[in-house]
């Protein structure tokens, strides 16, 4: 399952979601700013708190809005 | 690769802040068929406004509730929003003027810029070392990370001093640091003097960024006392400034020396059938409301220029 880690109020992460909505990618929401758990997991993957952070697989991970990373870690390209 | 598909539009509006909103719902409005292309975010720099107070009509409002209250209308107008397919090079001076995006060729009778302004820069050689490991750009975006910890704001500006006010929810101390005087309202100003966690450096320039992987510190000079000295913080928060997003268009429409686009009042660039609207246009005044005055007027002149053209006597 795809994840988004993310905050309430954050343009950028609203974007990546948008634009995954938009190509019929389902995804799981993890606010950091709400969920102890979803912090855990985000510092854990990247090292550090900044959002949006998109994983397929727990791994391997796009930081930020970038359409062509995004589509190549979700296999949309 | 398939050849892009070729799609007709009377106006394209490039930038969805609020100028091109506007623009978007007045034109979408008199029926015009309506395409806005956004590369960035939604919004522009007012997506990130935390609090609004000089909206008429809206006493406080966000940012965020704000910009999504008028792209619902400009889309209950017909226009269409694309924020996704990214523009990779205009022809203005064509009749139509041709906007090609990742995936399709725009023809279009008129085109409206309103592509606003982004934040610059820090002017450090080690930026790019601490860019998001310290240094940021965005307030609500990244403020969360700051929870407890030391933040110092640059700049001056309303856009600094609102910053500042924001994050001190955060901070549990905020330094301001700024190379003049401040220039924002007195009403934000007074709001972050009187908040007990500020301490305000004026006439001060930052001169480096110091830290192993994140950021650790930042060396200041009081230009007045000729003193420098290091400040210990978690992160800083950049608003020094805007400068303009018109590289597409420099070799199309007369640039100012500062890059924003020349155009009158009217909005009418000199290339007939290109506005310019909004921080991007060259001009004294840049407010929220000026922008949405900018799109209004190049909407309607839009709509003008396209009736004149029809008839065959075209007015600019």
């Amino acid at each position: 399952m795809v994840k988004v880690y993310s905050i309430s109020n954050c343009p950028w992460c609203d974007k990546v979601k948008k634009y995954l909505k938009s190509r019929q990618v389902e995804f799981e929401e993890c606010n950091i700013e709400t969920s102890e758990e979803a912090l855990k997991e985000c510092q854990k993957l990247t090292n550090d708190e900044a959002v949006p952070v998109t994983t397929a697989d727990g791994k391997e991970y796009v930081l930020g809005f970038d359409k062509a990373k995004l589509d190549e870690l979700l296999g949309l390209a | 690769m398939a050849a892009k598909e070729h799609i007709k539009r009377d106006v394209i509006i490039i930038g969805a802040g609020m100028a091109g909103l506007t623009a978007a719902l007045y034109a979408g409005r008199m029926n015009l068929s309506v395409l806005v292309l956004e590369n960035a975010i939604i919004g522009g720099q007012i997506a990130n406004a935390t609090g609004i107070e000089n909206y008429p009509g809206l006493p406080n409002v966000s940012g965020r509730a704000l910009i999504e209250a008028t792209q619902q209308q400009a889309e209950g107008f017909g226009a269409v929003i694309d924020e996704f397919d990214a523009i990779q090079k205009v022809n203005l001076k064509e009749d139509p003027k041709l906007v090609e995006t990742e995936a399709c060729i725009y023809e279009a009778e008129t085109v409206i810029i309103a592509s606003g302004m982004e934040r610059r820069k820090l002017p450090l050689s080690e930026e790019k070392k601490y860019a998001g490991k310290g240094v940021h750009y965005c307030e609500l975006c990244d403020g969360h990370m700051y929870q407890d910890k030391v933040i110092a704001v640059m700049g001056g500006g309303n856009a600094a001093v609102d910053a500042a006010n924001f994050l001190t929810k955060y901070a549990k101390k905020l330094y301001l640091v700024h190379r003049s005087q401040l220039r924002a309202d007195e009403a934000s100003q007074t709001k972050l003097r009187e908040n007990p966690k500020v301490e305000i450096f004026l006439e001060t320039e930052i001169k480096a960024l110091k830290g192993e992987s994140r950021l650790e510190a930042i060396d200041i000079f009081d230009k007045a006392s000729g003193e420098s000295r290091e400040l210990a913080v978690d992160g800083i928060f950049v608003n020094i400034g805007v400068s303009p997003h018109t590289d597409l268009f420099k070799d199309e429409v007369e640039l100012a020396p500062d890059g924003r686009i020349i155009a009158g009042e009217d909005c009418r660039t000199k290339l007939p059938g290109v506005f310019a609207a909004g921080d991007v246009r060259e001009k004294e005044v840049r407010q929220l409301t000026t922008a949405a005055a900018d799109g209004t007027t190049a909407a309607i002149l839009a709509e003008k220029y396209i009736t004149s053209k029809k008839r065959g006597n075209i007015q600019w």
